[in-house]
C-alpha cells in the first residue's frame, strides 16, 4: 500500500505541479437517460478532453489561473489545477448518442439509455 | 457520564498539527470555507477580484458597490431529477469584499467566462501613484 502512495504521488508530481482534483459532479437520472453535471471553473472548451475507454469515461481538464503581468495577489484562494475524474458506465448507456456540453464552467454529460433499457409498455393482446 | 479514556499527553498529535497548519497548502485548506473562492490581486491601476462561481448565470449574479465594500450575491440553482450522488453546492450565496481603497465607481467592470466572475475596479487618482519631476534650479 505505501508502494501505491508514492507512485501516486510521482505521477502527481510528474504533471506540471498543478493541484489534482476530483472536480464536484451531480449525477441525476431522468426519464431519457442520466445527466452528470461537473463543476468546472476555469477550463475553456479547448481544455477539456473527455475519453471513453471500455465502460470507463475519463473527463479531464486543466484550469489556467494565471496572473497578469504587475499584479500582484492579495488574497489567494483558487488557482490553477488540473480535474480528472473516471465514471464506470453501466451497459444501460448508449454509448454511441453521449453528448457534452460546456457553459459557464460547467459541463453537462447527457448518457441516454439503450433502447432496451428504456421503461416499455407491454401491450396485452386479447385472446 | 462520558469518559474520556484518551491520553492526555496529546502534545506530540497537537503539535503536528499546527505545523500541518502552518506549512500545508494554504489554497486547499480554504477551498472549502466560503463560498464562492475569491482571488483579489492588485496593480497600480486597480483592483481585481475574480470569482469561480460555475452554473450562474450573469443574470443570477448581483454586485454591489457599497461605501467600502463589493458584495457579491447570487443563487445556484440544482437541476431536477432523480439524484444518486450530489456534491455540487446549491442554494444563495453572498461574499463582502472589504475595499480600504477608493474606487471609481463608474469605471467598474465584471465579465463572466468559463465560470469564473472577473471584476476590475479601477482606483481613484489620488491613490495611484504618481512620479514627481525634479526641477533643476
Amino acid at each position: 500500500m505505501s508502494n501505491d502512495i508514492a507512485k501516486t504521488q510521482q505521477e502527481r508530481q510528474a504533471q506540471s505541479g498543478a493541484p489534482r482534483f476530483r472536480q464536484p459532479s451531480d449525477i441525476i437520472e431522468r426519464e431519457d437517460g442520466f445527466h452528470i453535471f461537473m463543476d468546472m471553473p476555469g477550463v475553456a472548451k479547448g481544455d477539456l478532453v473527455i475519453d471513453l475507454e471500455d465502460s470507463e469515461l475519463v473527463v479531464s481538464g486543466r484550469a489556467c489561473a494565471e496572473l497578469p503581468e504587475g499584479e500582484k495577489y492579495l488574497e489567494v484562494e483558487f488557482g490553477s489545477c488540473e480535474y480528472r475524474r473516471a465514471f464506470k458506465l453501466s451497459d444501460t448507456v448508449d454509448r454511441e448518442r453521449i453528448r457534452a456540453s460546456l457553459s459557464n464552467g460547467v459541463l453537462e454529460l447527457f448518457l441516454p439509455k439503450a433502447e432496451a433499457a428504456q421503461p416499455r409498455r407491454i401491450e396485452i393482446k386479447a385472446g | 457520564m462520558v469518559i474520556d479514556f484518551g491520553s492526555f499527553y496529546d502534545f506530540p498529535r497537537y503539535w503536528d498539527k499546527v505545523f500541518e497548519e502552518f506549512f500545508g497548502p494554504a489554497t486547499l485548506a480554504q477551498r472549502r470555507a466560503a463560498y464562492p473562492p475569491l482571488n483579489i490581486s492588485e496593480n497600480d491601476e486597480h483592483i481585481r477580484v475574480r470569482a469561480e462561481i460555475p452554473g450562474t448565470a450573469m443574470q443570477d449574479v448581483e454586485l454591489t458597490l457599497t461605501g467600502r465594500s463589493l458584495v457579491i450575491k447570487g443563487e445556484r440553482k440544482a437541476p431536477e431529477g432523480k439524484y444518486f450522488r450530489q456534491e455540487r453546492p446549491a442554494g444563495v450565496f453572498q461574499r463582502v469584499v472589504t475595499l480600504n481603497v477608493p474606487v471609481e465607481r463608474d469605471g467598474v467592470r465584471a465579465t463572466l467566462a468559463d465560470g469564473v466572475l472577473d471584476i476590475v475596479l479601477p482606483k481613484t487618482e489620488a491613490v495611484k501613484p504618481k512620479k514627481i519631476d525634479i526641477q533643476m534650479s
